[in-house]
């Protein structure tokens, strides 16, 4: 009861935050984004063509009144009808989001796993040439532009030049063996971008948990590394930990990743969004704007009791 | 297995619960043909097809009356959906075009009981009346703007579609009258458009906005899947059947023979069960699949790979053995080309009230023509494989003159400053020079080239700007409220005759029309007014001469480059693939040697 109050709480709270950043994308896409006008128009328009395409689009109308209306689309999870495909918004989500999610949630789990893995191998042996090693690798994976390390991945194991395993570019996934296929390599460059980051800060946060008197004091007692590690260091270090997670999880989800489907040629969200952005597609930029700022909400709610839920000295008071 | 495993198993489970939903096509036993092309359409409603990508996919899964015939070059029209060529009256005003009776449209739950009805002449009517309803969003109805008698009228009258419009009549069940306000002897070619595709008006009513992506007509195709990276699309059981005559298409047997498509002789379209028409920007990524080999089977060389695998570039364009070997290759130029023109309503550099001026800008206009470099300009960025022309009339379309004075190429700094000198322009008096373009690495650097051409005719460098905009609806605004002072342009025609390049600089079709350059000379335009009317002809072909010598002598603009394009398919294709006129009506002739296993 005391969670659900919370979590209500809190929401209330956040709707002055999705206002705010709602506000100011749709600022941002009125008066300064692409005018989808001119991507409509024929070769040879007339400019009464172009004031009958404007007012489809309400261009003509104030901008508190088009304000308005997408706060109650908002409301209603109704974005109407993209300006360029004339699809619903909501079917173009519904089918983009589930294959962003399935193409990147692995590269997403296993670049957090392997990069707490990596950072408490590199943290415990503090100085040492292990350390030295995994930290070199992570700005390697730091340094590289993700562009390259796609199209070096996509070389190397889908095509011909390469090893040609994989599928250069598709998703023609129907079970669990196409999933296989699809996937393996854009996991592969994604977990290769992504522990770079994630080893570098999960390594500093739990350098710092390990100087702290419990862990000298459990050290004293002669507690085995992997129990030292995992039980009074990587417990205690948490809370930063899931908060990076928490806060990356609205961009997997929306936002998708736009190289990855570029390259792979992948129908996620992440081109789609792309593509709306570089022509103006209101009504789509307008959900992915408003649901990433309605996740971000809902993230922060997640993470307060994520934190109570591995640290019982917090409070939700 | 506890309740934290069991819960963990989920979340490791999960995307394969997202993905994993169904069951894929079975494919095996069926021939099918992947193409790639290097965008995607947005919309595959006919009126709103205005992108070679969307034209692709359109004449595909519907039926257009007219089609262009498949191998023949130059270009020929031919009959698609109608009986046969359309009947013109004596004075070119009145057309009567027979449609092929017992054509239905695919099943589709917009019609009542599922099955797909009859195409009648009035699918024809209502599919071009949609081109004037505003909610339409027509991109295409310029085409036929002021030309079908009594259109214009009927969108004033608010577009209701069970009025008649006078010039636009299905005089029976299989019969479509069109009665023009003047000759209009391009007539058929734009039946030949996508943009003329015929419609049910069920699929329209029923799909609402959504039909833009549900497509419903009588093409060699229906559509199965549609997104942003793909278009998959298979066989119209229902199809017409019509046996391919391959002398009546064009077949020439030293320049098709090689590429085994004698074989297809007698067959019925189309010839593959499943079309997956991928859509590919990034050039390197196209390149890999298609080098895969059981992915795409036709794709364009990137241009950081043309030296890797082309043995000559010029004048014959040949691959590498090692290429040679597994892939067929065709090339030729663009159905379009590329200019750079001036904003003639600019006074800085246009048309002044006072003349004086007026004519220094002429003179200045000229000098910067002198500056440019057609072949420094296609050796950097077209490999040198472009084909520079003089003026507004490609070398694709007949009535281009391969004896034209190449004057107006001349690269010629020296006469260029001289130019200037004479007509009492100075470092200090020379206007700020702007070229507008959409903000790309290409761009900037044609910009960079740009200027350093004009250093060398004494211009300040500090007095050459570059306006970058930051996407193509941005840069399009720009140009259709003659914004930017210097335009780089792109032209891809529409069909293949000269007119649909001198339109573009006909006066009354300023911004924002297509002339973007806001040419409006008296006598061009009269000339124009006096052509446009005319079938093919030598007079005709004489006026056209005519005015791009009018265009260039005005230096209006610095033109023209026709690209080359180069197709690669593999071997075991059979196809001569056309991506501009022709177009996507080739894919109905493709065949595929081996079935999917």
């Amino acid at each position: 009861m005391e969670m659900l109050q919370y979590a209500l709480r809190k929401f209330i709270t956040g709707i002055p935050l999705i206002i705010g950043v709602t506000l100011i994308s749709f600022l941002l896409m009125v008066y300064f984004g692409p005018d989808k006008t001119y991507e409509l128009i024929g070769k040879n328009a007339t400019e009464e063509q172009i004031q009958e395409i404007r007012h489809q689009l309400g261009y003509d109308r104030p901008f508190v009144t088009r304000y308005i209306e997408y706060l109650k689309e908002l409301a209603t999870f109704d974005f109407g009808y993209s300006d360029s495909t004339g699809e619903r918004v909501s079917s173009i989500l519904e089918r983009t989001i589930p294959i962003s999610l399935a193409l990147i949630l692995p590269g997403f789990v296993l670049g957090n796993l392997l990069g707490i893995a990596l950072a408490l191998v590199a943290a415990y042996y503090r100085g040492h040439w292990l350390d030295k090693l995994i930290m070199g690798g992570s700005v390697i994976g730091m340094s590289i532009s993700f562009l390259i390390v796609i199209i070096a991945f996509q070389i190397i194991f889908s095509s011909n030049y390469g090893l040609g395993w994989f599928p250069v570019r598709g998703w023609n996934v129907y079970d669990f063996w196409d999933y296989l296929r699809y996937v393996t390599v854009p996991t592969l460059a994604t977990i290769f971008v992504a522990l770079g980051y994630n080893t570098r800060f999960y390594r500093a946060v739990i350098v710092e948990e390990m100087g702290r008197d419990h862990v000298r004091t459990a050290k004293a007692f002669g507690t085995p590394p992997g129990e030292l590690l995992f039980k009074h260091v990587l417990k205690n270090a948490m809370i930063p930990i899931i908060t990076r997670i928490m806060f990356s999880i609205p961009l997997v989800v929306v936002s998708g990743s736009l190289l990855i489907e570029s390259y792979f040629g992948i129908p996620g969200v992440g081109k789609v969004t792309y593509d709306a952005i570089t022509t103006g597609d209101q009504p789509i930029l307008k959900a992915v704007v408003g649901l990433t700022a309605v996740l971000f909400v809902l993230v922060l709610i997640l993470n307060d009791i994520f934190y109570k839920l591995v640290d019982p000295r917090v409070s939700l008071k | 297995m506890s309740l934290r495993n069991t819960r963990l198993l989920f979340l490791l489970c999960l995307p394969l619960l997202l993905v994993a939903c169904s069951d894929g096509p079975d494919t095996r036993g069926q021939k099918i043909y992947r193409p790639s092309l290097g965008g995607a359409p947005t919309s595959l409603d006919p009126v709103q097809s205005a992108t070679v990508y969307a034209n692709h996919v359109v004449v595909n899964v519907y039926d257009t009356l007219y089609a262009y015939k498949y191998l023949k070059r130059p270009y020929e029209l031919k009959p698609n959906l109608a009986e046969g060529m359309p009947e013109v009256s004596e004075d070119g005003l009145t057309y009567i075009i027979r449609i092929q009776p017992d054509v239905h449209f695919i099943d589709d739950p917009a019609f009542p009981d599922g099955k797909g009805r009859e195409v009648t002449a009035e699918d024809f009517v209502y599919s071009m009346k949609r081109h004037f309803d505003p909610k339409s969003r027509s991109q295409g109805n310029w085409l036929w703007a002021g030309k079908i008698r009594g259109m214009e009228e009927w969108k004033k009258a608010g577009a209701d579609y069970a009025q008649e419009v006078e010039g636009l009549l299905a005089l029976d069940r299989y019969t479509v009258q069109i009665r023009l306000t003047r000759p209009f002897p391009q007539l058929v070619h734009t039946l030949a458009q996508g943009f003329s595709a015929i419609v049910p008006h069920e699929a329209v009513d029923y799909y609402g906005r959504e039909f833009s992506v549900h497509p419903v007509g009588s093409g060699p195709f229906r559509l199965q899947t549609f997104d942003s990276v793909r278009a998959v699309l298979v066989r119209n059981s229902g199809f017409r059947r019509e046996p391919i005559s391959l002398e009546f298409e064009g077949y020439d047997e030293a320049v098709h023979g090689k590429y085994g498509i004698a074989e297809i002789e007698g067959r019925i379209p189309p010839l593959v069960d499943r079309l997956e028409i991928h859509f590919i920007k990034e050039s390197l990524s196209r390149w890999n699949s298609f080098t895969k080999g059981d992915e795409i089977q036709y794709a364009t060389i990137p241009k950081e790979l043309l030296d890797e695998v082309l043995a000559k570039k010029q004048p014959e364009v040949k691959l590498k053995p090692a290429y040679a070997r597994r892939y067929f290759m065709s090339s030729g130029l663009e159905n379009g080309f590329v200019h750079t023109d001036f904003n003639m309503k600019d006074p800085l550099i246009g048309y002044n009230e006072d003349k004086e001026r007026e004519k220094r800008n002429h003179a200045l206009r000229c000098a910067i023509r002198y500056a440019w470099d057609w072949a420094e300009r296609n050796r950097t960025f077209y490999n040198d494989m472009g084909f520079v022309f003089p003026g507004i009339i490609p070398p694709v379309v007949p009535e281009y003159d391969p004896h034209a004075s190449r004057e107006a190429l001349e690269h010629n700094p020296d006469k260029g400053r001289r130019l200037l000198e004479e007509n009492g322009w100075t470092p200090e008096n020379l206007p700020t020079l702007t070229l507008g373009g959409v903000a790309s690495v290409d761009s900037r650097q044609m910009f960079e080239q740009f200027r350093g051409w004009l250093l060398r005719i004494g211009y300040p460098k500090e007095k050459i700007n570059f306006d970058a905009y930051a996407s193509f609806g941005d840069y399009n605004r720009a140009v259709k409220q003659a914004k930017i002072m210097i335009i780089g342009m792109g032209w891809g025609l529409d069909y293949p005759d000269a007119e649909n390049t001198l339109q573009l600089f006909y006066g009354p079709n300023g911004s924002p029309g297509s002339n973007a350059s806001n040419f409006n000379d008296p006598e061009y335009n009269r000339l124009y007014e006096k052509s446009s009317v005319m079938q093919p002809s030598l007079e005709r072909t004489q006026i056209f001469r005519r005015m791009n010598e009018i265009v260039l002598d005005s230096c209006v603009t610095i033109s023209g480059l026709s690209r080359k394009n180069i197709f690669l398919w593999h071997k075991d294709v059979v196809a001569f693939p056309d991506q501009s006129i022709v177009g996507g009506f080739y894919f109905r002739y493709v065949d595929v040697k081996e079935a999917d296993r």
